[in-house]
């Protein structure tokens, strides 16, 4: 299989470069502000003294001690296990909405892609709260499930794990489903037509050929869903309770309710260079098949 | 029926439903509850004659726990002063606490900290004193003034209060709650453990087994701390939720012994009769809500003036019949009319006594291990 990559002979005049250059200034100088400066802040933040509320600059490492000592470890660790798990069970329903979107879908493909992105418009909280709802004894769900004899009397879902996993998958669905779009649609139809001719079935082909190339797209979803996921509060509070502890709650904590920005900062900083390592990992392995053929 | 009056009973319509169902605040499945807002009685007030701060038009930005104003009161101070209402909200003190101590909290006007957290952020240089020529302080409670966390008044002026207490099932708990201790047995039962909620803040949960001992939750010795914290972590296996303030999960059963306040109990209750709620002895927390105005608010005489109509008494009992929590207002209690259903528990039930409760005050020496308990024990359920 062939590749064509962005050609350097393309012959754009020097001018368009420099206008290039100015327009990748705007977000640089926007992640510069809003990212790196509060990241500076963090690492910082990790080295002082905590004081209620504040932190007064110098350089210890008994943040990180105080860190690593508690529940950070084993907290981590689940938090780990929980996003892995939320990114399996998330791209095993988002591979099959990406490849009927891309392939089968036809001229319904903006219409299906516009219907899964529109709820997304609404608050993130009001959509996880309108999950609470739904999954409460008595509500809705459980209807659904006892009209259709799948369930029997009253649903025990709402404040469990399953709860929490229905939730997650939800939640970061299209951020799943748009890179693999993207990648199906780009795996050339003649590679799927030589696999049929060659012999092989739809299940093959698509195993094969399909997502074989479309794995660009895999290792993106993943990524994308995977960071966020290990950082995630909201969704293990509203419809998990909170019981089983995760990261997010842990540090955000540390910050408004024990007023240590000192200590809270030292287990983010600490989560941030362990995903880094993680993240630079996954890179590295996918590396090889960053070229999507055209 | 004007579009003015349609907007608003579709806008309380969807927000009764979701709050309802969602227990940000029990407020708004009380007026769910209630079948309806009884608006009329506040109808009749407007800015009374002895105003002292004269509202020049202009903007008042409030800092404020969610649901926690009647939109019709609102509605009215802006009508008569001039004044334009922005309302941002937080869900936790921290959070709050944190903004106020931080260059995005600046701008606003008023915001509301409960009690514990007001040293803390007087002493951070976060609050304005208050000019209490300004203030009608006569309007007020008296038992609710000049507290421990405020000496004098400083700072604040009290909102409204609450108490936590437990709601249960009698059925499941198979008799009655009077003690903490009672609590943390009956969570243990086969019918009842796996059903339990508990507060999602260390010095509740852990102040529940420290009441249960008869020891102060304001202690600072931390063996103390550290001991409840070590019952409560053997009793988080009972735990089925941290979030206390849904009255819908209490009153279909999805728990059937919970910590919570006097006033999402009585939403459940309203639910539910068969439910019962109690403060449990030998001691347990009052809480106050309190205004305060945040160092450097750009427009204080607007505060002032939507406080001065805001503690009228009559603004005072409409608040209290349509968000559930007892003002501050002095008489509330005759005040308050006679057909408010489950009329007892806005004030925490029958056999209450106020006196006999304690206000948690943000300590910065044992927060940190309240904090950590309570991460432990969520960690642990």
């Amino acid at each position: 299989v062939s590749t064509v990559r962005i050609r350097k002979s393309d012959g754009h005049p020097g001018g368009v470069r420099w206008g290039a250059h100015l327009l990748a200034a705007a977000p640089i100088t926007w992640l510069a502000v809003l990212f790196l400066v509060p990241l500076g802040f963090t690492v910082v933040f990790a080295f002082g003294h905590p004081t209620f509320g504040g932190v007064s600059t110098g350089f210890t490492l008994a943040n990180f001690k105080e860190s690593l000592s508690g529940l950070l470890l084993t907290v981590f660790l689940r938090t780990l296990r929980f996003a892995a798990m939320g990114t399996v069970l998330c791209l095993a329903v988002a591979v099959p909405i990406a490849y009927f979107a891309a392939r089968k879908a036809g001229r319904y493909r903006t219409v299906l892609l516009v219907v899964l992105l529109v709820p997304y418009l609404t608050s993130f909280l009001l959509r996880i709260l309108s999950w609470q709802i739904l999954m409460a004894p008595g509500g809705q769900i459980q209807d659904v499930l006892n009209f259709l004899h799948l369930h029997h009397g009253t649903l025990n879902l709402l404040y469990t794990q399953t709860a929490v996993f229905i939730g997650i998958v939800y939640a970061y669905l299209p951020i799943a489903i748009i890179p693999m779009f993207v990648a199906f649609e780009r795996v050339p139809n003649e590679a799927i037509e030589a696999s049929k001719d060659l012999g092989a079935g739809r299940l093959r082909t698509f195993w094969h050929v399909s997502l074989r190339l479309a794995r660009p797209g895999l290792a993106t979803s993943t990524l994308l869903v995977f960071v966020p996921m290990t950082g995630e509060v909201v969704i293990p509070q509203v419809l998990g309770g909170g019981r089983g502890l995760l990261m997010g709650g842990l540090i955000s904590s540390e910050y408004l309710t024990s007023q240590n920005y000192a200590v809270g900062s030292a287990m983010a900083v600490l989560v941030l260079a362990i995903l880094v390592c993680a993240v630079a990992l996954l890179s590295r392995l996918t590396r090889g098949f960053d070229e999507v053929p055209a | 029926m004007n579009p003015e009056e349609i907007g608003r009973l579709v806008r309380g319509g969807t927000r009764r439903e979701f709050m309802g169902g969602l227990g940000l605040a029990g407020a708004a499945a009380l007026l769910a509850a209630c079948g309806g807002s009884k608006s009329a009685s506040g109808s009749s007030a407007t800015s009374g004659s002895t105003t002292t701060v004269t509202p020049t038009g202009g903007d008042l930005a409030i800092y404020s726990w969610p649901d926690y104003f009647v939109e019709k009161n609102l509605k009215m101070f802006e009508k008569s002063s001039g004044v334009n209402i922005n309302i941002s909200t937080y869900s936790d003190n921290g959070v709050l606490f944190s903004k106020l101590n931080s260059p995005a909290g600046s701008g606003f006007d008023l915001a509301i900290p409960t009690s514990g957290w007001i040293p803390q952020m007087a002493e951070k240089g976060l609050l304005e004193k208050l000019d209490h020529e300004k203030v009608p302080f006569d309007t007020i409670e008296p038992s609710l003034l000049d507290k421990n966390y405020d000496p004098n008044n400083e700072y604040s002026i009290p909102k409204d209060y609450g108490v936590m207490g437990v709601i249960y099932d009698p059925a499941a708990t198979g008799g009655e709650v009077k003690t903490w201790q009672d609590f943390i047995d009956a969570g243990y039962k086969s019918g009842v453990s796996g059903k339990v909620g508990l507060s999602s803040s260390g010095w509740e949960t852990v102040g529940a087994a420290i009441w249960a001992e008869g020891g102060d939750w304001n202690t600072t010795d931390t063996a103390v701390i550290e001991a409840g914290g070590e019952v409560m972590k053997e009793f988080a296996k009972n735990v089925k939720t941290f979030n206390t303030y849904d009255p819908n999960s209490l009153a279909n059963g999805t728990l059937v012994l919970s910590q919570c306040n006097q006033s999402t109990a009585r939403s459940a209750i309203l639910l539910n009769k068969k439910l019962k709620f109690v403060v449990p002895g030998p001691t347990s927390e009052i809480w106050v809500d309190n205004y305060v105005i945040p160092a450097g608010a750009p427009d204080q005489d607007n505060a002032y003036a939507f406080l001065e109509f805001q503690l009228e008494p009559d603004n005072q009992v409409t608040e209290t019949e349509e968000i559930g929590y007892p003002t501050a207002v002095k008489g509330l209690e005759t005040l308050l009319p006679k057909s408010t259903e489950e009329r007892a528990l806005i004030f925490g039930g029958e056999n209450v006594d106020l006196s006999n409760l304690t206000a948690f005050v943000v300590n910065p020496e044992t927060i940190q291990l309240y904090d950590k308990l309570q991460n432990e024990i969520q960690a642990a359920a």
